[in-house]
């Protein structure tokens, strides 16, 4: 869709028609159901958090996510056969996986094995880099996940940005990486790290990965232009790798000495409780995180684990 | 063998060779499927390194070698290939000008489909003139400034030149080109059109550039190309007799070659087709000296000649070919300039008072007059480098180091951890280095400053720091300190506010290439501090 594009009156007499025809059907199916309390009933109601924790040394990463995944109904409850599946990962460094400045690329095959077995027709890996892209696909493994996977790896070339509407607070127009939003299931895999500017890069932070532009400009209100990006690429679930963080001097790191150890995947359909939970890793409360804040008070989520059905699994 | 199948090998073996060095020129990068085992991540470090042999063809140059030899008293990697085109020039004549100079092909290829000149005109152009000196005068001229430790060869060596100009021009231009078309395509609403265009820059990228590529005086670069080829149009490869360097060397050394043109005048019926189809104007004729140093060993002339008049033969016997008209003035001439070039090359101080500001080297380049030593301006560092970063001169090195690299942080950045320019430089002008030792040492390339009226933080207008979420070391060179500063409201806002710090430093520039302040960014990177200068050190 081209937004730049003036509307004629004919386009714009069809649209009101489906908008408000919808809008009437949802209405009454709200009003019959009387279970629609937001936009976004999925995530209030059915919330779920399912924690996996490597405990013992010598623990098998891929095996761990696979045991995530289960706790939390099978992969078959979020991919569908014939899906085409993009898993967004945060690969924008050209770092080494044991910096944990990317994301952990064991966890990465697994969520795409996974997505293969449930059937999907394609899986995509898709992040639109700060580093050389080239680069950053050899260096934090994703180059070798898609050669191990059959996964296609998409180069995030400038036509492939596309000028869309966010509807945000901050954000109206703004180029998205368009892979995201054609995907018929998308799968947040972030990497859990520190971040000089939002305090730390989670799972909705990820989102600035998803869009082109002179992205530096977000940074003027990173926490306001976070939670517009989250509104506007809702995933199917988020997967937050904590097997290791980055602690301090993000989010490029750069050091292993800035690493720890965590052992931790965080499976959420809630973005904002993902995020919360993995504060709780750097030893953050969620309250005191801009984004998260305000991914509640904008009703993306809760930071209220009360409210969400929790699991644990260890191994 | 026959004539006719001596030239038919000629010109398959032309196009090999020029197939082979497009195929070297273009794969002279990142490609976009490199994998690395990343399960020896935690062991071991993978440098990323191009797995084609990219400088081969400098190698074979013997100018490259030769001149290096003089001025940097280092012989480079792979030499002995180039030494072995001395070796076959001296059994065989310019053979390298006539069977594998990509350059030379490219100019025999323009000067043959279409000549411009026609009959006896075309002979009248291919008699021999004194203006072939100039050749001599050059090389002369070349050598003895490298000897005096400005090599300058690269400005006119052909495979330099060839390279250069298809990298930094002709792929760039294309790639521009296609890149707008696609864009066009992709912005339309026809589902169609878009998939093609995505199609497109899949096919199009590995050759033309993943990104929007760019070099300072590439239009420049690219119109010396259009009038070189153009020159051919005056007489068949121009350049090959009367500028090249190259062939001026091979010329000296075919003196000693024992592959001759034999004539037979009692059969010649001076129909002058072996003139009118000569390439290096050699006075093929029967009744005239053969000219061993400009003949291109293209063998038209044996091919030509109806009469049996002419004939290439081995012969064994210790006799001097006739000697290369080099001519008095182009010698005495060649020897001044080249002796005055490198001290006027030092007239504007960049050497020897200060050096510009903006003259950031690539990371391992040796200290600036062993570089100028070096340096072959042929553009392959610039062509490798995955951002772009790496541009050629105009006047930041001063004359001397006319196109020699430079980095713009405007137009990329140096990558933390890439190394692949050191790596592929044919004369060793930037050493080469592996990430660890870029990284550990650190292998400083110049340093930061904040111009904090125009920052954004810093005046006051919005939080940002994005210098400092991008900067790679670790810990990283731009720190912060929280403050409250005066917004243009008179209101007070908090911020982040950005410092550099020197001793981390190591001036890769990415803070200025995404600092949100365009143009001139409100960080910016300058040569001071880099670590293959002393004098150019900002710390005690």
């Amino acid at each position: 869709m081209n937004f730049e594009k003036a509307i004629t009156r004919r386009e714009s007499i069809k649209k009101l028609l489906r908008v408000s025809g919808c809008l009437t059907f949802s209405g009454t199916t709200a009003f019959a159901t009387n279970s629609a309390e937001s936009g976004r009933p999925a995530t209030a109601n059915n919330g779920f958090m399912v924690e996996g924790v490597g405990e013992t040394s010598d623990y098998d990463v891929k095996e761990l996510t696979r045991k995530t995944f289960e706790a939390a109904g099978g992969i078959s409850k979020f991919i569908s056969k014939g899906d085409v599946v993009v898993v967004k990962p945060n690969i924008s460094w050209a770092r080494r996986p044991e910096m944990a400045a990317s994301t952990n690329p064991t966890v990465m095959e697994a969520v795409i094995e996974l997505c293969q077995e449930a059937g999907a027709r394609k899986v995509r890996i898709a992040d639109n880099t700060i580093h050389d892209v080239r680069r950053c696909f050899a260096l934090t493994g994703a180059g070798m996940v898609a050669k191990n996977t059959g996964a296609d790896l998409i180069y995030p070339r400038s036509s492939l940005m596309r000028r869309m509407k966010l509807q945000g607070n901050r954000l109206d127009i703004w180029p998205v990486f368009v892979p995201l939003v054609e995907a018929d299931k998308v799968i947040n895999l972030p990497v859990a790290k520190h971040h000089s500017l939002s305090v730390l890069t989670l799972g909705m932070k990820n989102w600035i990965g998803a869009v082109g532009g002179r992205r530096n400009k977000l940074h003027q209100d990173i926490h306001m232009t976070i939670v517009d990006l989250a509104q506007f690429f809702n995933p199917t679930v988020t997967l937050i790798d904590g097997i290791r963080i980055m602690t301090r001097n993000g989010p490029s790191g750069g050091s292993t000495s800035d690493v720890v150890q965590k052992n931790t995947l965080i499976l959420s359909n809630d973005p904002v409780a993902a995020d919360a939970r993995a504060a709780r890793l750097f030893d953050r409360k969620p309250e005191q995180i801009g984004f998260i804040k305000l991914g509640q008070k904008w009703g993306l989520g809760t930071y209220d684990f009360q409210k969400l059905v929790r699991k644990k699994v260890t191994l | 063998m026959k004539v006719r199948h001596l030239v038919w090998l000629r010109r398959i073996t032309q196009i090999l060779f020029l197939c082979f060095f497009l195929y070297l020129l273009i794969v002279s990068r990142l490609s976009q499927d490199i994998y690395l085992n990343y399960s020896l991540a935690l062991s071991t470090d993978q440098d990323l390194r191009l797995e084609q042999p990219a400088t081969f063809f400098f190698q074979l140059d013997p100018l490259v070698g030769i001149s290096s030899l003089l001025s940097g008293q280092t012989l480079i990697k792979g030499f002995l290939w180039g030494a072995g085109i001395v070796v076959l020039s001296m059994l065989l004549g310019r053979v390298f000008c006539g069977f594998l100079c990509p350059l030379g092909t490219l100019h025999h290829a323009v000067g043959t489909t279409k000549p411009a000149l026609k009959g006896s005109r075309m002979v009248q152009a291919n008699q021999k003139t004194s203006c072939q000196r100039l050749k001599y005068f050059l090389l002369i001229f070349m050598l003895a400034g490298a000897l005096l430790g400005l090599n300058m060869a690269g400005l006119l060596d052909p495979i330099a030149l060839l390279f250069r100009s298809i990298a930094l021009a002709v792929l760039p231009g294309f790639g521009t080109a296609l890149r707008a078309v696609f864009d066009a395509l992709a912005a339309s609403d026809f589902k169609m059109l878009s998939m093609l265009s995505y199609a497109g820059e899949v096919l199009v990228s590995p050759v033309f550039g993943y990104t929007h590529q760019a070099y300072q005086t590439g239009w420049f670069i690219g119109l010396i190309f259009l009038v070189i080829l153009f020159l051919n149009r005056i007489r068949p490869r121009f350049w090959c007799r009367i500028l090249c360097p190259l062939g001026a060397l091979l010329g000296i050394f075919s003196r000693f070659s024992v592959l001759k043109l034999e004539k037979y005048p009692e059969n010649c019926t001076h129909c002058n087709l072996c003139t009118k189809h000569c390439q290096g104007a050699a006075s093929p004729k029967p009744d005239e000296d053969w000219e061993t140093a400009e003949c291109l060993m293209c063998f038209n002339c044996y091919n030509a000649c109806p009469e049996d008049a002419l004939a290439f033969k081995f012969k064994w016997s210790f006799k001097l070919n006739r000697q290369p008209d080099i001519g008095k003035r182009a010698l005495l001439g060649g020897l001044l300039a080249g002796v005055a070039i490198p001290f006027m090359g030092r007239l504007d101080g960049q050497i020897d008072k200060i050096s510009d500001p903006r003259l950031i080297r690539p990371p391992g380049s040796l200290p600036e007059e062993s570089f100028l030593e070096l340096c072959q301006r042929c553009g392959l560092c610039m062509k490798v480098c995955p951002t772009n970063v790496i541009n050629p001169t105009l006047a930041e090195a001063g004359m001397a180091g006319f196109w020699t690299p430079h980095l713009i942080m405007t137009q990329g950045y140096c990558e933390y951890t890439c190394t692949l320019c050191s790596s592929v430089c044919p004369t060793g002008a930037i050493r080469e280095m592996g990430v660890k030792e870029k990284i550990n040492q650190p292998v400083k390339i110049g340093s930061a400053y904040i111009d904090r009226g125009r920052c954004l933080p810093w005046s006051g207008n919005a939080p940002c720091i994005v210098c400092q979420e991008v900067c790679p070391t670790s810990p990283k060179a731009i720190y912060v300190r929280n403050d409250m500063v005066t917004a243009p409201a008179g209101k007070k806002l908090k911020v982040q506010l950005p410092y550099v710090d020197l001793q981390k430093c190591i001036g890769c520039g990415i803070c200025e290439n995404k600092c949100p302040v365009r143009g001139l960014p409100a960080i910016r990177t300058i040569a001071a501090g880099e670590s293959r200068s002393l004098r150019n050190q900002i710390l005690l």
